[in-house]
């Protein structure tokens, strides 16, 4: 028998109302592959499974979405995701030595996590935040004009710390440096884990943190 | 139906031309002989305009711009040049990017010699390449599948494959993976592409990326003869041509014959190829002799079969000797055998049918016949029959295309799971013997047939009808017939598995007809000129057949390419009857188990060793071929037939199976005009031989509906599967693996009564054979029901009659 993810009943019951906001099942196949790296902490292949499973396609075609595209994780990542944007504007104002900082704070190179399961630094293409750079998201929130410096502290804090959630405005707050420009919107939605937090995806914290 | 589409003028490469509005450059292009090159492009499906190679320069109002002409529709006034310098340029800059990643490792590859890239590359690439670097290296060749393997290397990513399995056979289980440099095509991992059609998208591959297991390293395309046929398989009769080396067959490919099989083939037609050049063909005629088979001459085993024949026609009469077969072979061989039985002989004890079709008036004279192509503009199917997926493979991929592609409205009944379920508005499934009932409630449209009822009245409507299993009796396909019969707009297929079953019973290979149509009482001028006295007594069929010899009223047994101990419902009744005759004959290419048990066995040629015609489910008559020489001394049915006749001393009169084909143009009033000449030129997509006309004698009367109800208890629903153990299965080494082995089907509240799960073991019990076997989950199937695959490896024959039970568990 091929092996298929068992979800818990929150899971399944999210990815009913999300099946149900589309007139095609298989529309809703990209938000429940965020359920299923919620469920499992990272893409695995009986998610995809369960995922195919749910919109009436073929794991390959699932798999097939799924490795097209770099944010769902296919490897265990670590509790925080720090991504480091190296583009042009950041390449431009040091994103590289940001980079840099991150990998010696963390002691592993981009694409690895480190040994305690903690941090997993990577360098991603631009964010959106040319305005802010260098810019970093940790676990897709995000942080603009930061220093090498203030990234290694952001990692520090990362470990020390180990918040259950993670608040943008929060961390912009602590670590951050010039922003793009005002948001004028406090943004209370947090992320409980190395995915995006989506409101419909179920991947909030239940309470912004502040 | 939309009225026809406009038709526009276009210029191409300076001729002005007229296309339908809406036609794909590339089509037209071709059509008016201007090929413009391509890799993704394939007139049976989508398009796409992946590859880029089909860029051709066509003026617009924005200027002249480069445009890939596969997914260009033609307009009004378009110029087009597909040959100007910039247009070369650009299919050359295409050609030059797919060569930096794809290995120039023609020489030992299957495609090289018939490879669209190295063919265009050719014709439309640069002499040289700029690129220095290392290409892309992946593990090679992968196996995908039992019968296919992949090399990423030289995957030019077209999606051909991708888009075959998505949309013609509905499997997508081979898919792009990964993005940008390092896309790939594979499956999901441990998910094997094991499709029914997967050989398909080795034919369309337009590089070595696919490769069949049966045909790799095994021949090159400049070493093969090549010569076009009929399918063995499947009563669809798909067009193919075989491909042979040094009198061996290589292989099979597809034809696109648009009203049959459109360029497509099973993988069991497409590698079945693999026993004609078997090692267990017989070679020389065999008499058993103190219970052992020894090798013999034809004179003398012809010699000692007629006058056993006639010893016993003499003391018993000639109703004491029957014959089972016929469907295997070509119309002329069956003719042969009807000939031989009826003038001969002098007995309607015949049958091509081996317990698992229909009544042979039913299928040769019901009304309203449908053709293939009726699917292509039909509102409503209604499909009530075996799972065409296992049975009639490429009827599936066309009842799928009307329901998917083109929007008809199809309506599935069937006791279990079907491979059209997918693709049905309206899915109903039953106890196998409770037929009748719904088939009572569809047409009073009862609760929950309520709209499957409005759309069967919702013409044009086909109506494919056969036995959904074979512990089902026939009858209720005639029901379903007759109920059919009086919907509007409708015109109705009935459809068997076995390949030749159409033609056999044109041929008078039943015990109630003659050929041509001709009830068996009816016989005229010129048949009875030709033949001689036609026997009248009432013939026996199959089951009829077996029953007799057991009886002892039959004493002698004639099986032509017949297995009844693996192919009747009831095998071991088959095999006891086989046992308690007389005398038996088998004409075969192999020893299955009947002929293991004949007294005679008689080596016969078959597929691609003789020439002939097969008559498809539709009546479409297609020439078959020959390429290579039979094995031994082995001959063709209708030689066997006449020189037994002749040695009985009621000589037939055979010459070649080419002056049979003029003979049956001759008595079967049908096929008057059907020659081969016609078949070979003029005829290419075959000739029909129209059902239910003027031409037709036979009328078909409906019988009474009612059904003989099965007992209470559990439901027996024996359905066959694509790959089985029959004997050309079985020597087909790349097939015998594939059979799905012997499951229990069971709905999951049965499942849950016994305590199992899918996969548990459970042990079935029918009549006094027992086995263990996986339970399979499945939720279309009644809960009183068992779903059994019939002929499976290593399993004793069953009694299908006899009754059911299953427990959880296996032996104690």
């Amino acid at each position: 028998m091929t092996d298929i993810a068992q979800w818990s009943q929150e899971a399944e019951a999210l990815a009913e109302a999300v099946i149900a906001k589309y007139p095609q099942k298989r529309s809703a196949l990209m938000p429940l592959l965020y359920i299923a790296v919620r469920e499992d902490g990272y893409l695995t292949e009986s998610g995809m499974r369960r995922v195919a499973a749910l919109v009436d396609l073929e794991p390959a075609q699932v798999s097939s979405v799924a490795t097209f595209y770099s944010m769902y994780k296919r490897q265990p990542v670590g509790k925080y995701l720090v991504s480091v944007c190296t583009s042009i504007s950041c390449w431009l104002l040091g994103g590289d030595e940001v980079l840099e900082a991150v990998e010696s704070a963390a002691g592993v190179p981009a694409g690895a996590t480190d040994e305690s399961g903690v941090v997993s630094p990577e360098h991603v293409e631009c964010i959106g935040a040319c305005g802010g750079a260098p810019a970093v998201q940790v676990n897709y929130e995000l942080i603009e004009g930061l220093t090498p410096q203030k990234a290694t502290e952001l990692v520090e804090w990362l470990n020390a710390a180990q918040p259950e959630t993670l608040n943008g405005d929060e961390m912009q707050a602590l670590f951050g440096g010039q922003r793009s420009f005002d948001w004028a919107i406090h943004e209370t939605d947090s992320a409980t884990g190395p995915y995006p937090a989506f409101q419909p995806h179920g991947t909030v914290a239940p309470q912004g943190r502040s | 139906m939309s009225d026809a589409p406009e038709s526009v003028k276009i210029t191409i490469n300076g001729v002005e031309i007229e296309a339908p509005a809406g036609e794909m450059l590339i089509k037209v292009a071709e059509e008016h002989g201007t090929y413009i090159p391509r890799f993704c492009w394939h007139p049976r499906m989508k398009p796409v305009g992946l590859c880029r190679m089909c860029l051709v320069e066509v003026e617009t109002p924005r200027g002249v711009v480069l445009v890939p002409s596969c997914v260009q529709p033609v307009a009004d006034g378009m110029i087009v040049e597909t040959a100007s310098p910039v247009a070369l340029k650009a299919q050359e800059g295409v050609l030059e990017f797919l060569l930096v990643n794809h290995p120039l490792d023609c020489p030992v590859c299957d495609r090289g010699g018939e490879c669209p890239l190295q063919d265009q590359v050719m014709s439309y690439g640069p002499g040289e390449s700029r690129f220095v670097e290392e290409k892309r290296h992946y593990e090679k060749p992968v196996p995908i599948s039992d019968l296919v393997l992949l090399d990423r290397e030289r995957c030019i990513l077209c999606a051909r494959c991708v888009r075959f399995s998505d949309e013609i056979s509905g499997d997508p289980l081979i898919e792009f993976q990964g993005r940008g440099n390092t896309t790939e095509i594979f499956t999901f991992p441990n998910e094997p592409f094991a499709s029914y059609f997967s050989g398909n998208t080795v034919q369309i591959c337009p590089v070595g990326a696919l490769t069949a297991a049966p045909y790799r390293f095994r021949a090159r395309p400049w070493d093969l003869q090549t010569i076009e046929s009929t399918s063995p398989f499947h009563t669809e009769g798909s067009r193919i041509t075989v491909h042979a080396s040094q009198n061996q067959v290589m292989r099979f490919l597809g034809v696109d014959n648009g009203p049959t099989n459109q360029g497509w083939l099973s993988d069991k037609e497409r590698f079945g190829f693999e026993f004609i050049g078997s090692p267990g063909r017989l070679r020389t005629p065999m008499i058993r002799e103190n219970g052992e088979l020894r090798e013999a001459s034809w004179g003398e085993a012809l010699i000692f079969v007629a006058e056993r024949l006639k010893e016993i026609i003499e003391r018993s009469g000639p109703d004491a000797v029957g014959a089972i077969g016929g469907a295997q072979g070509t119309n002329e061989d069956a003719y042969a055998l009807s000939k031989f039985m009826r003038a001969a002989v002098g007995t309607n004890n015949l049958d091509a049918q081996l317990d698992d079709g229909l009544n042979p008036d039913f299928l040769v004279g019901v009304g309203s016949r449908a053709r293939i192509d009726d699917l292509e503009t039909a509102n409503t199917i209604l499909v009530w029959s075996a799972d065409l997926k296992e049975e009639n493979p490429i009827l599936y991929l066309r009842v799928r295309r009307a329901a998917q592609e083109l929007g008809a409205t199809l309506i599935v009944v069937h006791p279990a799971r079907t491979g059209l379920d997918d693709v049905a508005a309206h899915k109903f499934g039953y106890r196998p013997g409770d037929g009748s009932d719904l088939l009572a409630d569809l047409a009073a449209g009862k609760d929950g047939f309520a709209a499957a009822r409005d759309a069967l009245q919702e013409g044009p409507l086909v109506v494919i009808v056969g036995r959904t299993g074979l512990a089902e009796s026939g009858g209720l396909a005639e029901a379903v017939a007759s109920f059919a019969g009086d919907l509007p707009g409708v015109s109705i297929m009935p459809i068997v598995r076995r390949a030749n079953t159409f033609g056999a019973l044109d041929m008078g290979v039943a015990p109630s007809l003659l050929p041509g149509r001709i009830p068996a009482r009816g016989a005229e001028a010129p048949l009875v000129e030709l033949w001689g006295a036609i026997p009248v007594s009432r013939g026996l069929d199959t089951v009829g057949m077996l029953a007799g010899l057991r009886s002892g009223e039959l004493k002698a047994l004639i099986m032509v390419g017949a297995d009844p101990v693996r192919d009747v419902a009831s095998g071991s009744r088959a095999a006891e009857a086989i046992g308690a005759a007389e005398f038996t004959v088998a004409f075969d290419l192999f020893l299955t188990d009947s002929a293991a048990m004949a007294d005679v066995v008689l080596p016969a040629e078959g597929f691609a060793e003789k020439e002939g015609t097969v008559t498809n489910l539709e009546g479409r008559v297609q020439k078959v071929n020959r390429i290579v020489p039979g094995p031994g001394q082995a001959r063709p049915d209708w030689s066997i037939l006449d020189g037994i006749a002749e040695a009985m001393g009621s000589p037939i009169g055979l010459q070649s199976a080419e002056t049979i084909a003029k003979e049956i143009a001759t008595v079967a009033t049908a096929y008057e005009g059907i020659t081969w000449d016609l078949l070979e030129w003029e005829a290419r997509e075959g000739a029909v031989v129209p059902h239910g006309d003027a031409q037709q004698p036979l009328e078909y009367v409906a019988v009474n509906a009612e059904q003989p109800q099965q007992t209470k208890g559990l439901g027996l629903h024996l359905a066959r599967t694509l790959y089985d153990d029959g004997s050309a299965m079985r020597h087909s080494l790349s097939l015998a693996k594939l059979a799905p082995g012997m499951s229990a089907g069971l709905s999951p509240d049965h499942a849950a009564d016994l305590g199992v799960e899918a996969g548990n073991q459970v042990t079935v019990s029918i009549g006094n054979v027992s086995f263990t076997c996986p339970v399979r989950i499945d939720p279309s199937l009644s809960n009183r029901t068992v779903a059994i695959p019939f002929n499976q490896p290593g399993i004793e024959t069953l009694d299908a009659a006899a009754p059911i039970s299953v427990v959880a568990g296996g032996p104690s």
